[in-house]
């Protein structure tokens, strides 16, 4: 097998993970599937675009997961707080709503055709990696995407606020009584994972362009990979996200005529076989 | 866990064995029966003036393809209500049974209700095999299951590998053999909206005749009670899986109904049919409606095809700008959708009335 072919797995896979696991946390606190998660990411690729052309793409890098983590903020403030003792369906509905109206402000604001964003001229080149020469900004990518989420597992496993997270996630009520913030715990999630939404579409802006189309796309895939991995585990849906983007494009290659099914495959198996999900403790 | 729950289940007499009166034992008496049927009728011939009082092609059209549309919405209201079962994927039916009329009118050249019928049948067919891995996991999780079943379907048909069958992105044309009618309509007449809508309202007005009458049996207070407490259901001696996938089956019938009636009426069949945006307009359109209700999601679906035509734009359809409002809207202040509001609103008005004669 080609290496070229399994680094483009693995790319966008890093996409998958990065964006998966935000959505993952979400959930895993907030009991909230963020149908709104894909309108994020592609908000995330049109603020990128908008920096990349005033300015340039490394400020867009910083830039956008800080205008993502505001947007997480309103999010979680002005609408989940507000809706918390609604039922998880209803609240999933809502949160589809706002990603019409998100797709709907960004076609006002930009237009509806595809921004092309570059990647920066640093990067434009090709690395020779094993002999094989492959996009250096996909390599970076991938960089960026395990140095994210490796530091997130950290962060969630080693400091304090990662272990009231973890608490609040596991069980809330308990967590409060224990003394855990959980509403700030909850403020911070939502802003992390919409902040991660924001850095997934920036990335993947320079390789597959800003396009009011593309969060459908990204959020049954990340909606599949959350569930597949087990509802509310982060470390699940990192997995799962990898492997998702690697099994994809090696369907391309191996049996292209079924590959696009690949992913409803895998889901519909894995929640008759394990309705909890891979590393999923819980149904609901 | 769930077998030994099944074994006691059967080791419990069932509450079937003990004779009920022929009332108790389908939940229906004649008399609401009667009346219901009369209601029924009665709305049946007053809608047939519709398109007299819509007097121009243009509104005629958006009567037929939001009744169309209705029988979606109300596929999916009907299963929300009464089985707690949110479907993102009944544009697996719809557009199964569409693409099956096609298929077998252009490419095999099949009569046009022999055509019909096959999609209806295997709206059916898929609603069996999708309902009986589906309906065991309720909540996100079957949400997520229907919209995997719908999405997995729209991705097999745009795949290359059945351009021949389904023609991908190109979609399908309808078209009847040469001398061929469907039920006495000729294509010219189908694609005349005033000519097809007797039709397409008999559908409706059947459609929801049935979910009316399932929801007022005791099959609706089984699904009912399976819906509250699935575990006290099967404690009390009832199979809770056969009813949800009865109600499941029920629901892709309707929708397959609606799918045939679509690809005959619009003689194109596009993967547009199946995509998570049309699945979600017939979920919004239900919710928004009112799920509760029978009124309500055909109204929800009447009012988004007029406002999709009203609002669309070169740069995509504004409407769903508005449809998203509209949904955020009902969802956090006007629970029970707006005829449901507006059934609640009349009754406090009825009882603050009551309460200040006496």
């Amino acid at each position: 097998m080609n290496l070229a072919q399994l680094l483009n797995g693995i790319s966008l896979g890093a996409l998958l993970m990065i964006v998966s696991s935000g959505l993952a946390m979400i959930y895993g606190l907030r009991g909230v599937m963020n149908f709104s998660h894909g309108a994020l990411y592609m908000v995330g690729a049109y603020v990128a675009f908008a920096v990349t052309t005033k300015v340039s793409f490394w400020f867009a890098l910083i830039g956008a997961p800080l205008v993502l983590g505001v947007v997480g903020a309103i999010l979680e403030l002005a609408v989940f707080r507000r809706v918390e003792k609604r039922s998880p369906i209803e609240v999933a509905l809502i949160a589809f709503g706002i990603a019409l109206l998100i797709e709907r402000g960004v076609v006002a604001i930009w237009g509806s055709n595809t921004k092309p964003v570059p990647a920066p001229a640093a990067l434009s080149g090709t690395w020779t990696f094993l002999g094989t020469s492959y996009p250096s900004y996909r390599l970076v990518v991938i960089g960026i995407a395990f140095v994210v989420a490796i530091a997130l597992v950290v962060w969630l496993w080693r400091s304090r606020t990662g272990l009231h997270i973890r608490a609040a996630s596991h069980d809330g009520g308990t967590a409060s009584v224990m003394g855990v913030n959980v509403d700030m715990m909850s403020l911070i999630v939502v802003c992390l994972g919409a902040a991660l939404a924001g850095l997934a579409g920036t990335l993947a802006a320079p390789f597959v362009s800003a396009d009011p189309s593309m969060d459908t796309a990204i959020l049954i895939n990340a909606l599949i990979v959350v569930v597949v991995g087990g509802l509310g585990s982060i470390a699940g849906a990192m997995i799962t996200g990898l492997a998702l983007g690697i099994l994809q494009v090696l369907g391309n290659v191996y049996v292209p005529s079924v590959a696009p099914l690949v992913p409803y495959a895998l889901l519909i198996a894995i929640i008759l076989w394990r309705p909890q999900g891979l590393a999923g403790t819980r149904t609901q | 866990m769930s077998a030994v729950n099944e074994r006691v289940a059967t080791a419990t007499p069932a509450i079937d064995d003990v004779p009920l009166p022929q009332a108790v034992r389908t939940g229906l008496n004649r008399r609401s029966l009667l009346i219901g049927l009369g209601v029924a009728v009665a709305v049946f011939l007053v809608g047939l003036a519709a398109p007299s009082v819509a007097s121009s092609t243009y509104n005629q059209g958006i009567l037929v393809s939001g009744a169309i549309l209705g029988m979606v919405a109300l596929s999916i209201a009907f299963l929300a209500h009464r089985s707690g079962l949110v479907s993102l994927g009944q544009t697996a039916f719809y557009g199964g049974a569409a693409y099956l009329v096609a298929i077998a009118t252009t490419t095999w050249g099949w009569s046009p209700l022999a055509a019909g019928a096959l999609g209806f049948f295997g709206a059916i067919v898929l609603a069996v095999i999708i309902g009986a891995l589906c309906v065991r996991t309720p909540g996100m999780s079957f949400v997520m299951l229907t919209l995997a079943f719908g999405q997995a379907l729209y991705q097999f048909v745009i795949l290359d590998s059945v351009r021949k069958t389904t023609g991908a992105f190109d979609g399908l044309s309808v078209t009847f053999a040469p001398n061929t009618t469907f039920l006495g309509l000729t294509q010219s007449d189908i694609a005349t909206p005033s000519k097809i809508w007797p039709l397409v309202w008999g559908c409706l007005v059947v459609i929801a005749t049935i979910f009316w009458l399932a929801g007022r049996s005791r099959f609706g207070t089984l699904l009912e009670g399976i819906r509250e407490n699935e575990e006290r259901a099967r404690f009390s001696g009832y199979n809770t899986y056969l009813p949800r996938l009865a109600a499941f089956t029920l629901s892709g019938a309707a929708a397959g109904v609606a799918g045939v009636l679509f690809a005959f009426t619009s003689a194109y069949v596009s993967p547009d049919v199946m995509t998570f945006s049309t699945a979600g307009n017939a979920l919004i359109a239900a919710i928004v409606g009112g799920v509760g209700t029978l009124i309500g999601p055909v109204l929800g679906a009447l009012v988004y095809v007029w406002g999709q035509n009203k609002f669309a734009s070169t740069s995509g359809s504004n409407i769903d700008f508005y449809t998203g409002i509209a949904l955020i809207i009902v969802l956090v202040f006007l629970p029970g959708g707006i005829v449901g509001s507006l059934e609640r609103l009349f009754r406090w008005a009825k009882g603050r009335l009551r309460r200040r004669s006496s």
